[in-house]
């Protein structure tokens, strides 16, 4: 066996090409070059200058080779995505271009890589990162599905019942919760198809052995499959509902307590390490704020805070988003002015130590302000105000990053995952894509 | 299609939708249709992978992914019915092997076949929720082949016999059984549990029932046990050569229930060669199999250990009621610690040193160990024995480990503080008269039962050692003050705090003059160093060593009592004399001065003195006059005092009354801590609680604790609750 041996010709659509098996090895055996070069397909060995012969576009070929070559994308403009994903969908490399596509997240190397228009103008709800890019977009009552391509798939149409949150289960189910509607029993949690838009389970809620019709809040999701969501039932059975995500049965209910709410939540957050459920009922939801921290195992309400007869004096410093950071262990608040507070998690009943740091925002304030939104990723710490996202870091939590572009309107809402993040815009219902470039060549 | 995009003026009247031809999607699926055909007839060779594979990658583009699915769903039925009956005619033997060859045919094809259809395997299948070419190649092999009528119990009778067949001794192919097992385990978990795991797993247990009870007929238990171990060997063997690993947890299950669980009662008490037979043979071995057979199975060492205990209740029970054997104590001891030295050492070897195991152990000694009311006195006795002399030429590691022994057997007295009386009688006895071999010895024990029972238990213990070293010093203080007397009998006395040392009455009696003299001085001496106390003398414990010369001018040197010494002094001045004269000159009670008597004139070679008239016990009347013919080998003689060893009746009543006298106070003294701090409980409730307490010193007498309750409220320490009579409040 010589080196020789090593080379393969290529005739694709009529352009020639040579590289090495070791090359095309680095597609996979799930791939048409896998199964081209398998044995049970070769059972003659080719001779030295046996051509392949390839009925596809030679340009995209060469990108794509080139991909396997240094796993680097690079593709010239006269090959547009659209195509270049076609290519490499009959490849089977797709997954090996979203790959090299973008870097890992880093939320101070963030680049804005495109801007999706909504078919429906405002009034977005929500907006979730899919685990492999993907995202979804909740809008009243329905949600637009896209993967990581950002292409629109089929979507998710709730007929009217308004939609309160959306997750993803993995990169095929998603979770939507909705309101009930009145005179019809309907609403409440369903599991569907990201690929198809079907309606794939309906998750049910019982008390005292009797399934009732619920409306479905905030949503988490714990890593050992379980769903948890803020309900309402029609006779008072707010409370948080757990769900196994294997089975769909309802696995438990912690009910709220008189004088404290839980079922109206807007956020809830499951902490691993601590094996607790944050729950976060804030202004202008209630008229004050709520914050507990649920042990289901031994149901048990193991910390809360509320704002409940906190001095009027510091009226506009209401919470409107609340997040627990494990690893410090506080809870980060911030308010309409997008000051952060600080909540400590050891201590029962202390109070918001407030970073005052950006009185200057006071001054230009939009017409139409969205409320500001917490997320926390790999100990970066993100803010959306107005129009654009601040990131924080480090154990203070300096402003390290600011994301902006100058169209939409005001952000009303953001996520993280599958190594970008999405933010989605109030007026015109645009979102955009923020990526991290792919490491430099040195 | 889309490239009208480009032209910047538009002519639309001959925009055609483009058509595709009506036969394309047939045309192309025969093409595919074909190469599976080739591919089923290992003739694939002539196949284009990119031509398949393109054209199935365009029938999807085109919108023909169900044609094409469907198609494939009845390309690969059709093949596989073909299969199937060239399966079903083949014979005998070859069966198996035809199915295994079709088998892994078929696996190569459906891998072929599924990177032609890759393209429809990512996108229309998993878009459609459709099974996977894979595996709906996997699921149309089972239902079609596996699952056919005259296939399904052929192919599992021959496995099963082919099991048989390797149980019984044949070889069988090896390989072949794992290749086809393994195929049922590619088809899926529930297919490999329910078509083979199942049946298999039935058709076990009927196989090691039969051959189970054909052993028991006809072996003893410990050949029986021998075989037992083998069928667990050879299934597990059997797992790992052809099986799935979880199925070894199942096939060991079942035959820990056949051979094993259903035959233990039978096999623990089989007669002349069960359990209790091993134990008293010291079947190491057997036991030791049969304790790693049995704890596979629930409740099998529950039973062994239940056997275990009885025997030993059973056998501990005859050893310590068996008048014979309590005689002599020393072996009444070593019998015991002989037995639990067996017993341990099978624990040991042959049970795991199963903490169970020993705890049962325990129980039963401690069971019977109490049975016997004389356990605490005899433990003392051995141990004074071996004090005394059965350590001398001992290593220390040596006395150690018998001491250590010792503790253990004291551990299960439930009566510690009457072993606590009679020890302080017997170290009493060894201190003073010296005969304590190794004072380390001594003090290690000491040490052993402080760690036991605490500071409490041992403190008297300690102060008559502290007492035998300040004596020693007391003594060579008295005789550097009085240099005088370094000529003249010596005298060593010991000085013993009362209460540290078991009471006994003081015996008065008329010393001789010589010493008496010696004593006072003593006294003045003694209470001038130290002021505020009281010494009497212990007459009846001490030694004297006298020097005597008889007829012949032999010279002795005779050790004997007090008592003796005061009598034999008497002979200084006059040869003859009677009983009465010298009961009244030394005023020694009769008992004792009858005892010491007869030890000088009745024992053979230690009659120093000669009694008239002759005879066995003496009599008021009879007088004494020294033996003039005495001789002895040696120059030194020791005249004992006859005395029992062991108590007689009487004492042993009064030692059994002085323990129940001392334990009035403690009782007392632990109803009053509980109800301290308890301030009301009722009476069940005290009973339990200071039963607890008094535990590691005795066991205490409910009749005992109420009595003991009683007597405080009298005394106002303790009153009754006016409406609940049941309960007691405390007095503060």
């Amino acid at each position: 066996m010589g080196i020789s041996k090593d080379r393969i010709k290529f005739n694709v659509g009529g352009r020639l090409f040579e590289t090495t098996a070791t090359t095309l090895a680095n597609a996979g055996r799930d791939s048409f070059f896998g199964a081209l070069f398998d044995d049970e397909w070769n059972l003659s060995p080719p001779s030295e200058d046996s051509i392949h012969f390839i009925d596809r576009n030679s340009d995209c070929f060469s990108v794509l080779l080139d991909l396997l070559r240094t796993g680097d994308l690079n593709v010239p403009a006269n090959i547009t995505e659209r195509l270049l994903h076609r290519e490499a969908s009959f490849y089977g490399l797709l997954d090996h271009v979203r790959a090299a596509k973008w870097g890992p997240f880093d939320g101070n190397r963030l680049r804005l890589s495109d801007s999706v228009k909504g078919s429906a103008p405002g009034d977005g709800t929500a907006i979730r990162a899919g685990p492999d890019g993907g995202c979804c977009v909740a809008h009243g009552s329905v949600v637009h599905v896209y993967d990581w391509m950002l292409e629109e798939h089929s979507p998710i149409n709730l007929d009217y019942q308004r939609v309160n949150d959306v997750g993803w289960i993995d990169s095929d189910n998603i979770v939507l919760s909705a309101c009930e509607r009145l005179g019809r029993g309907e609403g409440g949690m369903g599991l569907f198809s990201s690929s198809s838009g079907d309606l794939r389970y309906k998750f049910q809620v019982c008390h005292e052995n009797q399934v009732k019709s619920y409306t479905a809040g905030a949503l988490s999701f714990s890593p050992d499959y379980k769903i948890f969501s803020s309900c309402k039932g029609r006779s008072n059975e707010y409370g948080i509902g757990v769900w196994d995500q294997i089975t769909g049965k309802q696995t438990d209910f912690f009910y709220e307590s008189p004088g404290w709410s839980l079922g109206d939540a807007d956020k809830l957050q499951w902490l691993n390490g601590k094996n607790c459920l944050l729950v976060a009922t804030l202004f202008p939801r209630k008229d004050n704020c709520y914050i507990s921290l649920l042990d289901f195992r031994d149901k048990n309400m193991v910390w809360s805070w509320s704002d409940i007869g906190s001095p009027m004096a510091i009226d506009e410093k209401r919470v409107r988003d609340a997040i627990a950071m494990e690893d410090s262990n506080s809870i980060c608040v911030v308010n309409e002015f997008e000051d952060l507070g600080f909540i400590d998690l050891r201590m029962y009943g202390g109070s918001v130590r407030w970073s005052s740091r950006s009185k200057l925002m006071k001054s230009k304030m939009p017409d139409e302000p969205c409320y500001p939104k917490l997320a926390l990723h790999e100990g970066q710490l993100f803010s959306s105000m107005n129009d654009s996202i601040s990131v924080f870091c480090g154990p203070d939590w300096v402003l390290t990053s600011r994301l902006r572009r100058s169209y939409g309107g005001s952000i009303c809402d953001f996520s993280i995952g599958g190594d970008r993040l999405f933010a989605l815009h109030c007026e015109e219902n645009v979102f955009d894509v923020w990526e991290t470039p792919p490491p430099p060549i040195i | 299609m889309s490239n009208q995009k480009k032209r910047n003026f538009q002519i639309e009247p001959f925009k055609q939708r483009v058509i595709v031809d009506p036969k394309y999607s047939d045309k192309t699926w025969k093409i595919l249709e074909h190469a599976i055909h080739e591919i089923y007839n290992h003739n694939a060779s002539g196949l284009s992978f990119e031509e398949l594979y393109r054209n199935a990658y365009n029938m999807v583009l085109h919108k023909f992914g169900q044609k094409l699915y469907n198609g494939l769903v009845l390309s690969m039925t059709f093949h596989l019915k073909e299969i199937c009956k060239s399966i079903e005619v083949s014979q005998g033997g070859s069966f198996l092997e035809q199915l295994n060859r079709n088998w892994n045919d078929h696996n190569k094809a459906l891998e072929m076949i599924r990177d032609m259809l890759m393209y429809m395997d990512r996108t229309y299948v998993s878009s459609t929720n459709n099974t996977p070419v894979h595996e709906l190649g996997l699921n149309l092999w089972r239902d079609i082949v596996v699952h056919s009528s005259k296939i399904q119990s052929r192919l599992l009778n021959t496995l099963l016999d082919l099991v048989h067949k390797e149980r019984t001794g044949e070889v069988i192919d090896r390989l072949l059984m794992r290749n086809v097992i393994k195929m049922f385990m590619d088809l899926g978990e529930i297919v490999y549990q329910e078509d083979f795991e199942k049946p298999f797993l039935e058709a076990s247990a009927e196989f090691y029932k039969v051959e189970s009870q054909e052993f028991i007929e006809c072996c003893d238990c410990g050949d029986y046990l021998k075989k037992a171990e083998k069928p667990l060997i050879e299934e597990v063997e059997r797992v790992a050569h052809y099986l799935d690993v979880k199925s070894e947890e199942k096939i060991t299950s079942v035959v820990e229930r056949e051979v094993i669980a259903n035959h233990m009662q039978r096999l623990v008490h089989m007669e002349n060669s069960g359990l209790v037979n091993m134990l008293l043979n010291d079947k190491y071995e057997d036991m030791g199999r049969m304790y790693s057979l049995f704890r596979r199975v629930t409740n099998g060492l529950v039973i062994v250990r239940d056997v275990m205990t009885l025997h030993l209740r059973e056998m501990g029970k005859q050893l310590v009621t068996d008048p014979e054997k309590s005689k002599d104590p020393v072996e009444f001891v070593q019998r015991l610690l002989d037995e639990r030295d067996k017993y341990d050492k099978i624990i040991v070897t042959a049970f795991n040193n199963d903490k169970t195991f020993q705890n049962a152990l325990n129980s039963s000694f401690e069971y019977f160990l109490n049975l016997n009311t004389r356990s605490p006195e005899f433990i003392s006795l051995f141990v004074d024995d071996k004090l005394r002399r059965g350590l001398k030429g001992v290593r220390d590691d040596d006395v150690d480990l018998i001491l250590d022994k010792v503790m253990m057997l004291f551990r299960y007295l439930q009566e510690k503080d009457v072993f606590e009386k009679y020890y302080k009688q017997h170290l009493a006895k060894r201190l003073l008269s010296g005969k304590t071999v190794s004072d380390e010895a001594e003090r290690n024990l000491i040490v052993k039962l402080k760690t036991e029972c605490g500071y409490q238990f041992t403190s008297k213990l300690e102060g008559m050692f502290t007492d035998m070293k300040t004596s020693h010093d007391t003594l060579l203080g008295f005789y550097n003050s009085h240099p005088e007397l370094s000529e003249g009998p010596t005298l060593v006395v010991q000085v013993l705090t009362t209460g540290s040392w078991p009471t006994q009455p003081t015996v008065p009696c008329n010393l001789p003059a010589e010493v008496s003299v010696l004593c006072e001085k003593f006294r003045s001496y003694y209470l001038g160093t130290h002021t505020g106390r009281r010494l009497s003398w212990q007459t009846n414990m001490g030694t004297a060593d006298i020097k005597a010369v008889f007829g012949k001018n032999q010279k002795h040197e005779l050790n004997v009592s007090t008592f003796q010494m005061c009598v034999l002094m008497l002979f200084n001045n006059s040869d003859r004399l009677s009983y009465k004269e010298i009961e009244q000159a030394t005023e020694i009670p009769a008992s004792d001065l009858k005892r010491c008597l007869q030890s000088m004139a009745c024992v053979k070679g230690k009659n120093v003195l000669r009694k008239e008239p002759m005879s066995k016990d003496i009599a008021e009347e009879d007088s004494f006059v020294v033996n003039e013919r005495f001789t002895s080998k040696f120059y030194k003689v020791k005249i004992g005092t006859v005395a029992a060893q062991k108590e007689t009746e009487p004492e042993k009543q009064e030692t059994r009354q002085r323990v129940e006298e001392d334990r009035k106070p403690q009782i007392e003294a632990a109803i009053v801590r509980i109800m301290k701090s308890r301030r009301v409980l009722d009476h069940n409730n005290i009973i339990t609680e200071v039963t607890k307490q008094l535990q590691s010193r005795f066991l205490a007498n409910p009749t005992e604790i109420k009595k003991r309750i009683e007597s405080l409220i009298e005394r106002d320490f303790l009153e009754r609750d006016s409406t609940d009579r049941k309960l007691y409040r405390y007095l503060a």
